[in-house]
Parts: structure tokens; C-alpha cells; sequence
């Protein structure tokens, strides 16, 4: 048997367009408290901009704290989209469906957030002309253009760019969804939206045509993004256990582990929210736990490898780092969280089909593995510069500020409120990827069972 | 018996024509043992041309064995490039099968038993690693006891009793062992259906093997629950121990090649390299095989995305690689970088990256092409030749950099050119992985019989809207 119900076009108009033609009442107050949360924050960066970054935590030589491992675990989260929607379209996997423009829309909105962050951790954020233009001619103080740190934007930039394309391209069918039923002003603007869609053969041709062209083509961007960001760390050889070759695949697996991890719990969110209980249903979730076991284990072999050769080499200045992560206190403490947060919990339950489809454990194994992978991007990034290094001779310690932590309380706060906004006026589950679904969804008898099937033109 | 193509219908239309294939469930059985059955003119050729390379290796190897010995890496620095890509195309080959059963592609039906048979190859690599283990290096340096250099960089950090020549040689029979009791589960209904028509010693043969199997609900059941532990099983394993064969036998030889993602990078060549193999394989079956019956151009379209995947996913591992020692700027990696990249064997590295990323690359990319079944197989074949350049310049390097309990590469080390017994060798382990290939696909079916019985259940062409398209079940 298929799972759900079948449902007419009506229905399905009726069901997914609910949280843009109807405020839930719930809608407004969570805004609003999450707006309060922005709000705070925005008067923490304030103060700091006022005093300068010794309001935080941050030191010589710990010159990279909170921000930065923030900044890395949102770009990680950004991966879910392409992860989701590209590859998935590209495999034809017909379970990933309901959930491409959730993954689509968490990558804008984490992508825009992680852009925030280099920007807070500057401190006073117009410095970053300091990195963009020459400024001392006579000393010859140029840009490096040579750094990571300067790949860095354009990688984002082109990913945030594509990604942004990737989202208006699925879009465009649902405006005019959207188009047909509203009226007045909200009428106007998703005609404008939909730009003259009609549905006829070309245009669908058009926007099947470009949206597989688009996931091919971001695909590169995508790995792109995430092995740039690991550089950032691995070119600077002068930190022992930065200077690793595995960063490059050992991040970007991370960030997909991580990204459709998020989904998931986004997805369960949007379905307990708006009742899409027909259209993000067990099935989906559980696939979703199924692909995940298979990243969470690939990325658990990057960890092994990254944490191994960097034993391997037996260089005393990588090993006290490692002696760090694994016996000073609370490194300590934080590397087992991160280990069993991010692994062990989460994969045990995702063994279980039964646990799969159960959305409570669900979203205590997806919460679980994106705590473990924040701690992780702290875990590389801090005891790696309180150690000395090659051209430095200081030690310290570091802890966070009340003002660094509230910065980055409130970016997930941002992510949050940005997606309940954006599903207010747009669908966050694609109409036409979901009917088309429906559409070729068939059976196929064999004996006495009932097997569900697919039409499939390749 | 009627001809093969008179047993099957085709489906697909326009650019689809050819793309999948329906045999008759009821004649699969008795037409795919009638050709397991049979001595082609072509085969006996094959087997005679692989006898010959294997011969042509032995000779090679007693040679080198009878002038060099075993006391001294250097001259078997060719030896161990030859294994390496036997063991790297033939220990995933399995895999391939287990991964897409996994993932429940009908496309991988008529690929699974030529994938699981490179089984049989696993157990003949164990033979072949023995001098290997011989010619390596122990970990304690002999000549400085006490000193600084009493021991080069190795995996094994507390050196366990019998590391690394135990320890490595229990991964290679494990692996073994494993991947032979997949072939076993996977080929026992199709043995124990062939046991009406086999004669002579594959009847004696099947019984044994089969003679249990009655195909019972509980019987099925219990196989696909056996090939499926056994399939993550032998995922983690084989990426263990090439994690450990790469390690010790290439890594840990060079002074300072410290190199993390070098396991990954060898796990996904591996990847790419088998599924070329096995294309290769299925090209040679539906062309001179007489199986174009049961092998449409969709194993090769789906198979060739794929490859194109890993082709790229292997370039990926190789530049995270390069760019980090390349930017490092650290005298000690650049060393490195020059011995194996830029400097002796850059002839070597260009040729590696020309048929293992540049021509699979431009080959795949090309829609038209991946629905050949020719194109997708040329691709693999230029993955396997990049493959065996890679493996030459890597350990015939690793063996012959002089002192490998030095801590860094001090200076770049000239490249090492093989002499005739290195070129045998060569050509014998090739030959010997064809001839233990060729014999064993007269003894078990090379297309799995159950898998395409079931197939044609969950798959069949139907009607929607105008047109004619496939339809595919998936079963819980």
C-alpha cells in the first residue's frame, strides 16, 4: 500500500497554501518573542562595537572563538539544501519531495546568517574595508588575495547567489498557485512573481530543464563552500592540528550531516505546526534517517582519520593539542558530548525503522547530532590556538562572554524567525514537486501484494 | 535452444531504445546455466591468453626473488604497485552489489553476481600479499637501537606482538572470508536450482554448497537479512583495511608523509576502479557473452552516473591533498609534493591524472554517450589504467625512498624505472586475476539468476498519459 491518503488538487491548494492564506494564532507571538531575542542581541553588538571585542572572550593567541565556530556551523547547516534538493533531484529520489524547499530555504536564511558572523567577530565592522582595499600604500600593506580568508566570501557569495536562483526557479510554478488565489495587493506582487506562468508544456519543460541544469551546476559550489571554510583551517600551518589533508571532505560531510539533520527537525516542526500530516509523512522522515545513518558513518570516518594521522605523525606540539581535546578539562567533558551527540546517540536510534518513524525520537537524535557538530567546530577551532603554536609563544585559555553567547543564541533565533516569515508568504512544501509525485505514483500487483510503484521516464 | 535474444522483450523508445530489457522469468534459469555450461571458442582463447600473463608472472616473480630476496624493500616497489590495484579493483568489486541492493536499484540485477564473484579473487590476494609482508620493513629500525630513529612512523603506535605482519595479514583474510561468504548466501538459490542440471563436479559442487537451500519463506528471509549484515559488514571492513594497507605499505615508507585524507582518496579509487571493472565486464558479456538479453543499456546509464560521481569525488580527495601541502609552504611536505607529484615521476602523476580524471570526466559528462553501453565501459577502462599508474608511481616510489626510518624526506629521491622482471610481474597479476575470474564463471552463473526472476516482478512497461514508460516497484 502507499503511505497517505490520496488527495485532490483542491486539498492539496487548500493544505500547503494554510500557513500563507491563514495566521495560525500561535504565528505572531512566537515571532515576537523571537524578535525580542534579536533585539537583545542587536544591543550586545552594539555595546561591543561601542567598547571593542574585550567584551568578549577572545585573546591572543585565542583570536577565534565563538563567532567563528558559529560561522562554520551555519555554513554546515547551508548544505542541506543542495544535499536535499540537488543531489536528490539529480538520483531521482521521489521520497525528497516534500522536503527540497524546506532544505532550500534553511540554506538561504544559514547562509545569510553564517555571513553575519565574520562580520560581529571583526568587532568593528567597517575594518572589513581593511581586507577589501589596499589602505597603506606606503608600507605596502596589501590584501592577501591569496588567503582562504579571502575565498572565503566568494564562495559564499556564489553559493548564497545560486542557492537563491535554485529557490525562485521551484518557485515560480507555486506564485502562480499562489497568483490564482489571492486577491489585491498579494495578488499583484505573486503575479509579478510568477512571471506570466501559465503551465503549459514549454514553460514546465523550461523549469525542468533548469532546475536539473542549476542542480548540476551547483553542486561544485557546494563542495566548494564547505572544503574553502575547512582552508581556512588547513592552510595555516602553523597550528599543528589545523594543518590536516582530510579537512576539505571531513567538513563538507560534516556540513551534510548536520544540514539534513536540520531538516528533519524542520520538517517535523513544519508538520506538527500547520498539520501537513499528509504531505511530510512517516515515510519521508524515515528515508531521511535512512540516508542520514549512511552520512553520519561517513563523516565518523573522517573524524577517526583526522584524529588519527594527527597521532600519526607523533609532533609534540600536535599531540599536546590532542592532549587537550582529550584530558584537560572541559575539553574533556566536551569531546565525549560531542562524540556521543553526534554519533553514537543518533545513529543507535536511527537503526531502529520503528524509531525512524517516531518524530519525538526523531527530533531528539536530529537536535542531538547538530549540538555534537557546534562542539565539534569548537572543539577544532579553540584547543587548537590555546596551545602554542609555531611562530607564537603565548598560552591561554578562553571563555565566552554573556555577550558572545547571546550573539549566537540569537542567530538561531534569526533562522527561526526567518523561515516562519518566509512561510507566511511563500509554501515552504513545493506544490508542484508534491502533485507531480502523486501524479506518478502507481502499483504494481505481484501475487497478492500490493506494491508501490513509480513511473519513471529513464 | 532458442536464441538469447528470442527469450527476452526490449523496452524503451527514442533516446530510450534499448535501455532496459525483460527476460521471460521462466527461461532464465535453463539459459543462463546452459551458458555457465559452455566452453566458447572465445573463452578457451581468454583463458589462455590469461594463463599465459599469469605464467609470464611467476616467472617474474621467482626471478626477482631468487636475485633480490626479501631483505630489502626497493626491489619490490613494482610488485606491491600491482597488488595494490588488484586488491583496490577486486576488493570493492563485491561491494558493488552489496551498496546497490542496499539502496534496492533494479538496474544493479544483472551486475550483482559479476560483482560478487571477484570474491574468489579476494582469496588468491591473500596469497599474493605474502611477499609483501616479507619485503616490508619492520617497524624498529635494526640499525639504531636506543637512538632517536628506533622506530618509523606506523599506525600500530605501541606496536602490538605481531605488528604489522600478523595483524595486516588476519585484515586480508577477514576481508576474504567475508566477501566468499557473500558470493556463498548470495549464489545459493541459483546453485541449488542449477543442481537438476549440473553433471560431474559441479553437481558434487552445488550440493555441497546448496544441497540445504529448499527456498522457503524463512529460507529467503534469512538470506537477504545474511547479505545485508554481511554487505555493512563488509563496507566498514574493506575500508579498514585499506585504510591499513594504503597506511602502512605506502604512507608510513616515505619519511614525514603524513597525509589523512590518503585513505579516503584510495577507498574512492577503489570505488571508481571496480565499478569500471565491472562495466568492462558486463560490455564483454553483452557483446561476445551472448547475455544482451539480460543486460539493457540501463546498468550501464546508471552505473555511469555514478562513475562520473566518484570520478570527480576522487579528484576532490587528490586536490584537498595537494592544495593543503601545496600552500603549507613546509620544506619537509614539498619534498613530498616533488617526489611524488612534480619532480620523478611527474610523467607518471600526468598520465594518472589523464586517464583517472580528465578522459572518464569529458566521456561522462556527455549525455549521448552515457546511454552506450560502450561509452560508460571505455570510461571505466581509462579509470583502471589511471588506477595502475597511480599505484605504480605511488609505491614504487614509497619503496625506494632509502631510508624510511628518517624523519623527513630530506632530499627528492630519483625515480626507480622497471626492469623486465618488474614488467612480468606486472602483466602476471593481471593475468592472474583474469584466469581466477574466467575459471570461477564456469563454476557459479555470472548473472544471478534469483535477483533477475525478481526483477522481473517489480519492473514492467505500462501506459501513462500518451506514452510508454517504465514502471518500478519498491518493496518495503
Amino acid at each position: 500500500m502507499q503511505e497517505g491518503r490520496v488527495l485532490s488538487t483542491r486539498e492539496m491548494n487548500r493544505d500547503l497554501l494554510r500557513s500563507i492564506l491563514d495566521t495560525p494564532r500561535w504565528f505572531w507571538p512566537v515571532v515576537t518573542v523571537l524578535g525580542l531575542v534579536l533585539l537583545i542581541a542587536a544591543i550586545a553588538i552594539g555595546i561591543m562595537v561601542n567598547r571593542g571585542l574585550g567584551v568578549t572572550g577572545l585573546n591572543r593567541p585565542v583570536a577565534w572563538g565563538f563567532f567563528i565556530t558559529n560561522f562554520v556551523f551555519w555554513i554546515g547547516i547551508s548544505h542541506a539544501g543542495v544535499m536535499l534538493s540537488a543531489i536528490l533531484r539529480l538520483a531521482k529520489a521521489e521520497w525528497r519531495r516534500p522536503a527540497t524547499r524546506a532544505a532550500e530555504v534553511l540554506t538561504l536564511f544559514s547562509l545569510m546568517t553564517a555571513m553575519i558572523m565574520p562580520i560581529v567577530h571583526t568587532g568593528r565592522p567597517w575594518r572589513i574595508l581593511y581586507w577589501v582595499f589596499p589602505y597603506d600604500f606606503a608600507r605596502g600593506i596589501w590584501p592577501n588575495i591569496r588567503t582562504p580568508l579571502v575565498w572565503d566570501p566568494s564562495a559564499i557569495l556564489t553559493y548564497l547567489t545560486s542557492s537563491t536562483l535554485f529557490v525562485i526557479i521551484a518557485l515560480i510554478p507555486d506564485f502562480a498557485v499562489l497568483r490564482d488565489h489571492t486577491t489585491g495587493i498579494a495578488h499583484r506582487v505573486y503575479s509579478v512573481l510568477a512571471m506570466g506562468w501559465e503551465g503549459n508544456a514549454r514553460q514546465w519543460k523550461l523549469q525542468i530543464v533548469a532546475g536539473v541544469l542549476l542542480s548540476a551546476l551547483i553542486l561544485p559550489v557546494f563542495v566548494s563552500v564547505h572544503s574553502i571554510v575547512s582552508w581556512d583551517f588547513g592552510m595555516a600551518a602553523s597550528v599543528k592540528s589545523w594543518h590536516s589533508t582530510v579537512f576539505a571532505p571531513y567538513f563538507v560531510v560534516g556540513a551534510v550531516h548536520s544540514g539534513v539533520s536540520a531538516v528533519a527537525f524542520a520538517l517535523i516542526l513544519l508538520r506538527w505546526c500547520y498539520g501537513w500530516q499528509d504531505y511530510i509523512r512517516h515515510e519521508h522522515i524515515d528515508a531521511l534517517g535512512r540516508l542520514l545513518i549512511v552520512v553520519a558513518t561517513g563523516w565518523f570516518y573522517f573524524l577517526v582519520m583526522e584524529i588519527l594521522f594527527g597521532m600519526y605523525g607523533r609532533e609534540p606540539d600536535e599531540l599536546m593539542v590532542r592532549q587537550t581535546q582529550f584530558t584537560y578539562w572541559p575539553y574533556n567533558a566536551w569531546f565525549i558530548v560531542f562524540v556521543i551527540t553526534t554519533y553514537f546517540i543518533p545513529v543507535i536510534l536511527w537503526l531502529s525503522r520503528a524509531w525512524r518513524r517516531n518524530l519525538w525520537i526523531m527530533s531528539i537524535a536530529c537536535i542531538s547530532v547538530n549540538i555534537g557538530m557546534w562542539l565539534e567546530r569548537f572543539l577544532i577551532i579553540v584547543p587548537g590556538l590555546i596551545n602554542k603554536q609555531l611562530f607564537t609563544f603565548v598560552w591561554a585559555d578562553y571563555r565566552p562572554s554573556i555577550f558572545e553567547i547571546i550573539i549566537v543564541a540569537a542567530t538561531f533565533a534569526l533562522v527561526t524567525m526567518l523561515m516562519l516569515l518566509f512561510s507566511r508568504v511563500f509554501p515552504l512544501v513545493p506544490l508542484y514537486d508534491v502533485k507531480e509525485g502523486d501524479v506518478l505514483k502507481t502499483q504494481v500487483q505481484i501475487g497478492r501484494r500490493t506494491v508501490p510503484a513509480t513511473f519513471r521516464e529513464d | 535452444m532458442a536464441s538469447s535474444a528470442e527469450h527476452h522483450q526490449g523496452g524503451g523508445h527514442g533516446q530510450h531504445a534499448g535501455m532496459w530489457v525483460f527476460p521471460r522469468r521462466e527461461e532464465v534459469t535453463s539459459d543462463v546455466s546452459g551458458k555457465t555450461f559452455a566452453m566458447p571458442s572465445v573463452y578457451k582463447l581468454a583463458l589462455g591468453i590469461a594463463a599465459v600473463l599469469a605464467a609470464l608472472g611467476v616467472v617474474g616473480f621467482a626471478i626477482r626473488a631468487s636475485s633480490d630476496g626479501f631483505g630489502s624493500p626497493g626491489p619490490w616497489g613494482y610488485y606491491a604497485a600491482i597488488f595494490s590495484f588488484v586488491f583496490m579493483v577486486t576488493g570493492a568489486a563485491p561491494l558493488v552489489a552489496c551498496a546497490f541492493r542496499f539502496t534496492k536499484s533494479h538496474w544493479r540485477r544483472p551486475l550483482s553476481r559479476v560483482s560478487e564473484l571477484f570474491a574468489i579473487v579476494g582469496v588468491v590476494n591473500i596469497v599474493l600479499f605474502i611477499p609483501l609482508l616479507l619485503a616490508m620493513p619492520p617497524i624498529k629500525n635494526p640499525d639504531a637501537q636506543g637512538t632517536d630513529l628506533e622506530v618509523r612512523r606506523t599506525l600500530w603506535f605501541e606496536v602490538p606482538i605481531g605488528a604489522p605482519y600478523t595483524w595486516d595479514l588476519l585484515c586480508f583474510v577477514g576481508l576474504a572470508l567475508c566477501s566468499v561468504a557473500i558470493l556463498w548466501l548470495s549464489a545459493t538459490p541459483d546453485m541449488a536450482q542449477a543442481r537438476a542440471t549440473a553433471t560431474g563436479f559441479r553437481r558434487g559442487l552445488y550440493t555441497a554448497l546448496a544441497g540445504w537451500w529448499y527456498g522457503t519463506k524463512r529460507q529467503w528471509n534469512h538470506q537477504k537479512a545474511g547479505l545485508a549484515l554481511l554487505g555493512a559488514f563488509y563496507f566498514m571492513l574493506i575500508i579498514f583495511v585499506q585504510f591499513i594497507f594504503i597506511t602502512e605499505f605506502a604512507m608510513s615508507m616515505v619519511p614525514f608523509w603524513k597525509d589523512s585524507v590518503l585513505p579516503p582518496m584510495y577507498t574512492v579509487m577503489s570505488f571508481q576502479t571496480s565499478l569500471g571493472l565491472i562495466l568492462i565486464v558486463l560490455f564483454i558479456m553483452r557483446k561476445w557473452g551472448g547475455y544482451e538479453g539480460y543486460l539493457g543499456k540501463a546498468p550501464f546509464w546508471s552505473a555511469s552516473k555514478i562513475l562520473l560521481g566518484l570520478t570527480l569525488l576522487w579528484t576532490y580527495h587528490l586536490f584537498a591533498f595537494f592544495i593543503t601541502y601545496w600552500y603549507g609552504r613546509l620544506e619537509v611536505e614539498q619534498n613530498i609534493l616533488k617526489y611524488l607529484f612534480t619532480q620523478p615521476y611527474l610523467p607518471l602523476f600526468l598520465a594518472n591524472m589523464l586517464f583517472s580524471f580528465l578522459v572518464p570526466f569529458l566521456m561522462l559528462i556527455w549525455n549521448p554517450l552515457r546511454r552506450s553501453a560502450w561509452g560508460p565501459s571505455l570510461a571505466g577502462l581509462s579509470a583502471l589504467v589511471g588506477a595502475l599508474l597511480f599505484n605504480l608511481r605511488t609505491f614504487a616510489a614509497a619503496f625506494n625512498t632509502g631510508n624510511h626510518y628518517e624523519f623527513a624526506l630530506s632530499h627528492v629521491p630519483a625515480a626507480v624505472l622497471p626492469d623486465i622482471w618488474d614488467i612480468f610481474m606486472v602483466l602476471g597479476g593481471l593475468g592472474i586475476v583474469a584466469l581466477v575470474y574466467l575459471v570461477s564463471a564456469k563454476v557459479f552463473p555470472l548473472i544471478s539468476i534469483w535477483e533477475v526472476k525478481e526483477g522481473t516482478l517489480y519492473q514492467k512497461m505500462d501506459t501513462f498519459v500518451r506514452g510508454e514508460y517504465l514502471v518500478l516497484a519498491k518493496p518495503e
